[in-house]
């Protein structure tokens, strides 16, 4: 399951601008950003509140539009696809984390977990075990049939960790994923991706404010005023 | 879980609002299921014939013709059968009880609409039996409980026997059903000729005569030939078929209908609409699922068939509710309201209950799936 590690970068950003327009105002996040990932990489993103990191991550998951640039994601143009090809590219490659976890409250932590698997053909059993194995994965097996909303902040987001890796993609997106945890519940949950990087080799980008959830990572992007400073760590 | 699943648990993620919606829905088409009925029932003129005629007095319904205008009638080039008809209207019991009788002659009624009452044979010979023999209609009998030997006591609103008593007695001699449910079987059938010859007044007079044509002759053209044979007499006539007389006589109701028909369309508007109301801000609530659901790679055409489907089950379950309430509430009312449910009414209320599911669900499906992702987040 581990990612290749080929000449090209995994993720490649070239040329990127956004600019925010509200009304008559603008406001310019990035003005011609590069930036390059490698497969298998460990990668946190730091900078101060506004500086456009939750912007990088939605142009990383297709979710928001760069108004010029290519972003290249192994080797797909997504600034070249339409949004039903863009769902379904992330159906495929992608589980995204969030800091409030956003799982469904009307549906059961497994159930929950079971979503993207609903997108692919296969039979329900299959899914159930699936479910059965991440829930493990993520030290909360025998807890499927609990609601999450029932749940502590560290357990939910192990859940949402649960659900961003069901369907095994390759890349992992996460927006301050220790940002509501205490901190014994945030070294849970970034053992995890550690563990998730690793031995399962996914690719993580990982916004952060946390310097603890950067070491980590090992490597820390800053972002300040729509510019990298790149900051290289040895992994622990 | 499955996708319905998902769509089930979504649409009674709140039991109470769930359910409150659902009952809205069953009330609507509870209500729309009665009217359906009533309308298809035997108030209606649906299950009238356009090929039986009858020959009124010109002045009025309630005006009587000679009974020697029979043979005339009858000589007629064109004219099958035909049968004098006077109708008595009285109460059984208690002086609400309101039942017709319309005496005739048994071997002509039989020709004349035997088909259309499902009269047989046996059943005429047996109402010839005696002058004060009847049939009752199944739908009459049932309301009365009366069965086959029974005798019954008509007090008479107007028809006096020549002693003065109004008490007319009669003994059931057998049921009729009708061709089908719909069928008007609210009355009584007798002879003409008991009724006629006891009478103190307007003897040798008829209500109406019933007659049926030749089978290749066409009824909207005899009908004015049997007018023109009495233009210049002192009663002219007035011949319709069965049909247009019904909606004649329903004529005088159609205004109360309307009414109830107005007042239950707009009660039926109403809920639904407040249905999609809620269904919409059901959905506001929802616009950060939306959006969660899409950043897991859920396509907006699939979000939408799922919107649309929870308002199709709200509507499926409330309306399948409805409906079922509307048949046991035919089953049990008074067959002289004449209610009937039968698979037309059914089939045409299913099909509302899938345009307006579809309908009512479009509106916020569309929002859902024009929900950009971001805003989806926004709300959060
Ligand atoms: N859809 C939007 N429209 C307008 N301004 C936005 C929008 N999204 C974010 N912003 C603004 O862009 C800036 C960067 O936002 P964001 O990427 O969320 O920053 P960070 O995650 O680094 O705190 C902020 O000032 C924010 O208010
Ligand atoms: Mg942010």
């Amino acid at each position: 399951m581990t990612t290749l590690k080929t000449e090209s970068p995994f993720i490649a950003l070239s040329g990127v601008s956004k600019t925010y327009r509200t009304g008559n105002e603008s406001l310019p996040i990035f003005t011609n950003l590069d930036m390059t990932i490698q497969g298998g990489d460990f990668v946190a993103v730091m900078g101060p509140s506004g500086s456009g990191k939750s912007t990088l991550l939605n142009l990383l998951a297709g979710i928001d539009h760069a108004d010029t640039g290519d972003i290249q994601i192994a080797g797909q143009r997504l600034d070249h696809m339409g949004e039903a090809a863009r769902a379904a590219w992330r159906a495929h490659h992608l589980g995204i984390v969030f800091q409030f976890y956003n799982l469904l409250p009307m549906l059961t932590a497994a159930e929950n977990v079971e979503l993207p698997l609903l997108l692919k053909p296969i039979p329900a059993s299959v899914r159930r075990e699936r479910v059965a194995k991440v829930l493990d994965l993520v030290g909360l097996g025998g807890r499927g049939k609990q609601n999450p909303t029932r749940m502590s902040g560290g357990q939910q987001q192990r859940v949402s960790i649960a659900r961003a890796i069901v369907a095994d993609p390759s890349l992992l997106l996460c927006d301050e994923p220790t940002g509501d945890l205490d901190r014994k519940s945030a070294d849970d949950v970034l053992a995890m991706l550690g563990y998730l990087n690793r031995e399962l080799g996914k690719t993580i980008v990982m916004v952060t404010h946390d310097p603890e959830a950067a070491n980590a990572a090992n490597r820390t992007l800053h972002l300040d005023k729509g510019v990298f400073v790149e900051n290289e760590q040895v992994a622990a | 879980m499955t996708f319905l699943g998902l769509i089930r648990k979504s649409a009674v993620r709140k039991p109470l609002r769930g359910s409150l919606l659902i009952v809205s829905v069953a009330m609507a088409f509870l209500i729309y299921g009665l009217t359906a009925s009533f309308i298809a029932g035997s108030q209606g003129t649906a299950a009238a014939s356009d090929d039986l005629l009858g020959v009124m007095n010109a002045a009025g319904r309630a005006q009587p013709l000679p009974l020697a205008y029979l043979p005339r009638i009858t000589e007629l080039q064109g004219v099958a059968a035909v049968s004098p008809i006077t109708r008595l209207r009285g109460s059984v019991g208690d002086a609400r009880n309101v039942v017709a009788v319309s005496a005739g002659n048994p071997d002509k009624l039989l020709a004349v609409s035997g088909k259309e009452l499902g009269l047989t044979n046996a059943m005429v010979d047996a109402l010839d039996d005696g002058r004060d023999k009847v049939l009752v209609g199944r739908a009459l009998a049932q309301a009365q409980g009366w069965s086959i030997d029974d005798t019954l006591t008509v007090t008479a609103f107007r028809t006096r026997k020549a002693d003065g008593s109004r008490d007319w007695r009669f003994e059931i001699a057998g049921i009729f059903d009708g061709k089908s449910p719909s069928t008007d079987t609210y009355f009584i059938l007798a002879q003409y000729d008991y009724i006629n010859n006891a009478r103190g007044k307007n003897r040798d007079t008829v209500s109406t005569f019933a007659l049926r044509p030749e089978p290749d002759v066409s009824p909207q053209q005899l009908a004015p030939r049997i007018d023109a044979l009495f233009a210049n007499s002192a009663a002219p006539t007035r011949t319709l078929s069965e049909k247009q007389f019904l909606s004649a006589f329903l004529s005088q109701y159609a205004d109360v209908k309307r009414v109830v028909t107005l007042v239950v369309s707009v009660s039926f508007v109403t809920l639904l609409m407040i249905v999609v109301n809620t269904l919409v801000f059901a959905l506001r609530e929802r616009r950060f699922e939306i959006g969660v659901l899409k950043v897991l790679g859920f396509r907006s055409s699939r979000i939408m068939m799922m919107v649309l489907a929870e308002a199709l089950f709200v509507f499926l379950v409330g309306g399948t509710i409805g409906i079922c309430l509307a048949k046991l509430a035919s089953l049990a009312a008074p067959p002289a309201l004449g209610l009937v449910l039968d698979t037309n009414v059914a089939l045409r209320a299913f099909a509302l209950i899938f345009l307006l599911g579809l309908t009512s669900g479009a509106l916020p499906a569309l929002s859902a799936m024009r929900t950009p992702i971001l805003s989806a987040f926004r709300t959060r």
